[in-house]
């Protein structure tokens, strides 16, 4: 009954107490949720970076600037392709949509190559690992936890583009298409949070040694 | 069966006008990233520097939220409850960060 009526506006629903519909608000009070969550891997990244043990490598020694940049430039365009996917879909065009949502994932692809290729860098030719220095910690799990919101969200994009042929899907499967750019759009702004204070921030700031 | 809008029906033309939108913020979020790598080689002070590349950020991810995310079409109880969750986690970052400030997270072993 809710998700008819979802359909008709993507950002009204008269039938819900709050007008919004349910599966987006339950999504935005996710992506809060989550919010906070990052908050608190960011912060302990702030504070523990601030005393790096003695002999342990410059970040920017370690950091490849060209290639982070790269990929954030990767999947500043993605975020683009999700929200045209989600725009096609609430007009109706299946066909665009799937092709959008097939060029999100595959940036996200390029985005997640990008940090397989920069872990192993930084492990095997700069040996800083998640064990032996606070800095590698701090930087592996966050990024890694990072990582794996967008290995997931690539997975529930190619899941979504398989469920996009079932018969039947259209503009009232619209929400879950919204829903899942939201979190995709999510994943974007942490990255935009993480490359300024993990990586930029390094070479304006550096830690006292 | 869902149908396209027709092209000239009015939904159609702000269908055709977000795309345009979506577009050109890509293009400006484009653009101010590369802002933020070129501000990090300015040999400016580092007040500046900091202030200018979290300025950036901030309109980066305004821009995201806003539009990408459809919080300015949306209604204003979406944005309320993101922010909330947006101050909380700025409110934790400020408390630890503040608690464990330069001498608190000084190594044991470390030696002046």
């Amino acid at each position: 009954m809710s998700s008819h009526a979802a359909t008709l506006d993507p950002h009204q629903d008269a039938t819900t107490a709050t007008g919004i519909p349910n599966k987006k608000l339950l999504f935005w009070a996710f992506l809060a949720s989550d919010c906070m969550f990052f908050g608190a891997l960011i912060s302990t990244h702030l504070v523990y970076r601030q005393h790096p043990p003695p002999g342990t490598p410059l970040p920017t020694q370690v950091f490849n600037i060209e290639l982070t940049s790269f990929s954030t430039f990767i999947l500043l365009m993605s975020s683009l392709m999700m929200a045209l996917a989600v725009n096609a879909i609430q007009r109706g065009q299946v066909r665009s949509m799937r092709r959008a949502l097939l060029t999100t994932a595959l940036f996200g692809l390029i985005f997640l190559g990008c940090q397989v290729y920069e872990f192993r860098d930084f492990v095997y030719e700069k040996h800083l690992t998640i064990t032996n220095s606070i800095f590698g910690s701090t930087f592996f799990t966050l990024t890694g936890t990072h990582g794996t919101h967008v290995a997931v969200g690539v997975l529930w994009l190619l899941s979504m583009y398989a469920y996009s042929f079932r018969k039947g899907f259209g503009t009232r499967s619209a929400i879950d298409v919204e829903s899942m750019g939201l979190y995709w759009h999510f994943v974007d702004i942490v990255w935009i949070v993480i490359f300024t204070a993990v990586y930029l921030l390094e070479y304006v700031l550096p830690a006292a040694r | 069966m869902d149908v396209a809008l027709p092209s000239d029906s009015p939904g159609h033309a702000k269908a055709s006008s977000r795309f345009h939108v979506f577009v050109q913020i890509a293009m400006v979020l484009a653009v101010i990233t590369g802002l933020e790598i070129l501000l990090i080689f300015l040999p400016f002070a580092k007040p500046l520097l900091i202030g200018g590349l979290v300025l950036l950020s901030a309109v980066k991810f305004m821009f995201v939220i806003f539009v990408f995310m459809h919080l300015r079409w949306d209604r204003i109880f979406c944005t309320i409850l993101f922010f909330i969750g947006l101050v909380l986690a700025g409110g934790i970052m400020w408390a630890l960060v503040s608690l464990f400030g330069v001498k608190d997270s000084l190594p044991l072993t470390f030696q002046p």
